[in-house]
């Protein structure tokens, strides 16, 4: 096995230097629980509440009681989502999108079953959302909306400034939230100035160089919201569980690294980027760049390669070191293929064949380098034992053909 | 999900996408035997074809020689159709007796395969009796004088249980016996029929029920639905004077009589999306839409013109 060329960084991202420093005392030194009253205890609480400022500032100046630290962004999420629930009892509508994370789309799958009613406001082909459905699904007694900044999967960006702005002056008590997982650290977040209308903004550590077990949810002041998870005082009551203080220590320590080099980082990485994908479109045919004419995310391509199937892509992949992801049925645990390239009427040509690269500060050019060298022939050996392929004309097969435009199921 | 294929696999698949020789890759031209199961929108298809020894007097004693397949799928599925090509050559089957073979010996070649997968030698099973079929249809071989059940040949009618797959009730219950299925879990496995969107579960004739049939029903106590708090009634909305059909029609006059016109003169171009109440939401086009003052024009303008024409309390939102 060669070296391991890491380019999963939507899924996780390793833990920056500079942040390990900055936690381990706290496991190993400061152990104490900072809600105890003895000195030692002193420094633990000391440090959430440093943190706690850090990350609020960090946001756009937001005040720092707006800030809960949770233990994931799954639970950012399952919080905004049943606590406002819980605290609204009055209102039985939510409006979300087709192209959530899961850790909202299956939540509000699943308030369907239990007879609330969710509107999934569908994208179009690039995976932006449809304003006019938006539109459309808002309604004067609508308890939440929830969107999500950028996608995980595509990268591609939502103009959550807009959208909260259209809500808010539809009706100001409808609560707005937004998934900003992917994008903290990554895209300018002002709670006080282009956000003021967004009332819950969920995100995790370990997607900015934080170790996995630590998350964070914004709830403005105001915002009607009952805990999630009951049984202590911490967190202002609104979240209970001893605090996980390195962590804590750790997530604040993450987000101000990405700030401080943020414009230059991100011009590499997209620079990057861009280099990958105008090499694959060029070096592959029939190879499609899901969500291209959107806004996206700077560090992340997703590509479709028509009649070819993902999973057999990514373990080509990991033999020569390189760690991708696919929307592909045969990963995703399901035997469907990812609801976003669903939602966004990929053809079915292609919706299996999809693969996810992301990146991060971490990335060098002679990781993509190397990319750009073995995939066309990775791609090519799959597409030999398809039989929708012609080889010797490198392009599908006469009757594959009306494939290319097919997004639903013959069904 | 990590991988957790065998050796094995790993190297039947490499070997494969490689193209090393000894591999059976390829599709057999006017082949003696033809076979396909699943489709691209299923995510894993095969082509199947085989070539025999034509034995000179008596077709079921033919002898495959050849056997090639062309298939888009995951690494698993590759891996089972070189095991499959390869469980033939070896065995000089003359296709009636290649019929004995399972996806139970496709798992054995290939030294096992995870759960999730072994709808993949399911695959080359099926798509290797599709093949027997077709041989004894071109060499006049009547396999039901030999005893064999070629009723399910045919694409079996039948009530459609998984629609996402496509699967009927009598191809689902057949499999459920043949493989001896014991759970919902099993069936999306061997055959995927519920891997998908999963409403075939537990409805009426769904999968569950299928089990249940085959091999036995089990009691199930159902709960009854839970009772949900009534949701208020919204809070009441300010009368408005005229229908909303009405109210409609009038915004949209004025729109195109009034804030049209004054638009155009900067090149600009406004669009109605939606009406909700006394809430109007436009688009703004053209020259506006790229203008940093169209939140003021809608406010001054478009909102203003509305108010003093129709009533004081419409708002319009931009879009």
């Amino acid at each position: 096995m060669t070296d391991t060329i890491y380019l999963d960084n939507n899924a996780t991202t390793c833990v920056a230097p500079e942040v390990f420093e900055a936690l381990t005392p706290f496991l190993i030194d400061e152990y104490y629980n900072p809600s105890s009253l003895y000195d030692p205890a002193h420094g633990p609480a000391e440090a959430i509440t440093a943190s706690r400022k850090q990350v609020a500032r960090l946001l756009g100046k937001a005040r720092p009681d707006e800030i809960l630290f949770t233990s994931c962004a799954t639970e950012s999420n399952n919080t905004a989502v049943f606590g406002t629930i819980a605290a609204n009892p009055d209102r039985r509508h939510i409006v979300t999108t087709g192209v959530e994370h899961p850790a909202i789309f299956s939540v509000g799958e699943d308030l369907q079953r239990r007879g609330f009613e969710v509107s999934f406001v569908p994208v179009d082909t690039d995976g932006q959302i449809d304003r006019v459905e938006f539109v459309r699904a808002l309604r004067s007694d609508t308890l939440l909306v929830s969107i999500m900044h950028a996608n995980n999967e595509t990268g591609v960006i939502y103009p959550v400034e807009e959208l909260s702005r259209i809500t808010k002056e539809t009706e100001p008590s409808i609560i707005f939230h937004t998934d900003a997982t992917q994008t903290v650290g990554k895209l300018p977040i002002d709670l006080r100035g282009s956000f003021k209308n967004v009332d819950l903004l969920s995100f995790s550590g370990h997607k900015l160089h934080a170790p996995k077990g630590i998350g964070a949810l914004f709830i403005r002041r105001g915002t009607r919201c009952r805990p999630f998870l009951l049984g202590g005082h911490q967190e202002g009551g609104r979240r209970a569980g001893t605090e996980n203080v390195a962590f804590i220590v750790g997530l604040a320590k993450a987000l101000e690294l990405a700030m401080e080099n943020h414009d230059e980082d991100e011009a590499r990485i997209q620079a990057m980027r861009d280099r990958l994908e105008s090499e694959l479109v060029e070096r592959i045919p029939y190879l499609e760049v899901n969500g291209k004419n959107a806004p996206r995310l700077s560090n992340t391509l997703n590509v479709a390669c028509h009649f070819i199937e993902g999973e057999g892509i990514l373990f080509q992949l990991s033999a020569e070191g390189i760690c991708a992801s696919s929307g592909s049925a045969c990963t995703s645990g399901s035997l469907e293929p990812s609801h976003v390239l669903r939602a966004m009427h990929i053809p079915f040509s292609a919706i299996h064949g999809s693969v996810r690269f992301s990146l991060s500060r971490y990335t060098t050019d002679e990781e993509i380098d190397k990319v750009i060298e073995v995939f066309p022939g990775i791609v090519n050996n799959l597409r030999r034992l398809s039989p929708y392929w012609d080889v010797k004309k490198n392009e599908p097969r006469p009757e594959a053909m009306e494939m290319l435009t097919q997004t639903e199921r013959p069904q | 999900m990590t991988w957790n294929y065998s050796k094995k696999t790993t190297e039947l698949f490499m070997a494969a996408v490689s193209g090393q020789p000894g591999t059976h890759l390829g599709e057999i031209e006017d082949a003696d035997g033809f076979g396909e199961h699943g489709s691209i929108a299923c995510g894993d298809a095969l082509r199947f074809t085989f070539r025999v020894d034509r034995h000179a007097e008596d077709p079921k004693l033919d002898r495959i020689t050849e056997a090639r397949y062309l298939t888009f799928g995951c690494t698993s599925a590759i891996a089972a159709s070189e095991a499959l090509c390869a469980i033939i050559e070896e065995g000089d089957f003359t296709p009636i007796d290649a019929l004995q073979i399972t996806n139970q010996d496709i798992v054995d070649y290939l030294d096992g395969l995870p759960q999730a997968k072994i709808h993949c030698s399911v695959m080359g099973a099926e798509a290797l009796e599709a093949a027997v079929f077709n041989w004894a249809q071109k060499r006049g071989v009547d396999l039901v004088e030999l005893g064999i059940d070629i009723s399910h040949d045919e694409q079996e009618e039948g009530r459609l249980v998984c629609t996402c797959f496509g699967l009927t009730e009598p191809y689902i219950k057949r499999k459920i016996e043949e493989l001896e299925l014991e759970s919902i879990a099993d069936i999306s496995n061997a055959i995927k029929a519920g891997g998908a969107c999963m409403s075939c579960h537990h409805t009426p004739g769904g999968l569950q029920d299928l089990l249940d049939q085959v091999n036995g029903s089990k009691p199930t106590t159902m709960k009854g639905l839970p009772i949900l708090p009534m949701a208020r009634a919204p809070k009441a909305q300010p009368p408005i004077e005229m229908s909303p059909f009405k109210f409609a029609k009038k915004v949209e006059e004025i729109i195109e009589g009034y804030i049209r016109p004054q638009l155009a003169r900067d090149a600009g171009d406004i669009e109605l999306i939606d009406i909700k109440d006394m809430k109007v939401y436009c688009t703004m086009k053209g020259a506006c839409a790229n203008c940093m003052g169209s939140q003021n024009t809608i406010k001054m303008l478009v909102e203003q013109a509305l108010k003093d024409q129709i009533d004081q309390r419409i708002q319009v939102i931009e879009v």
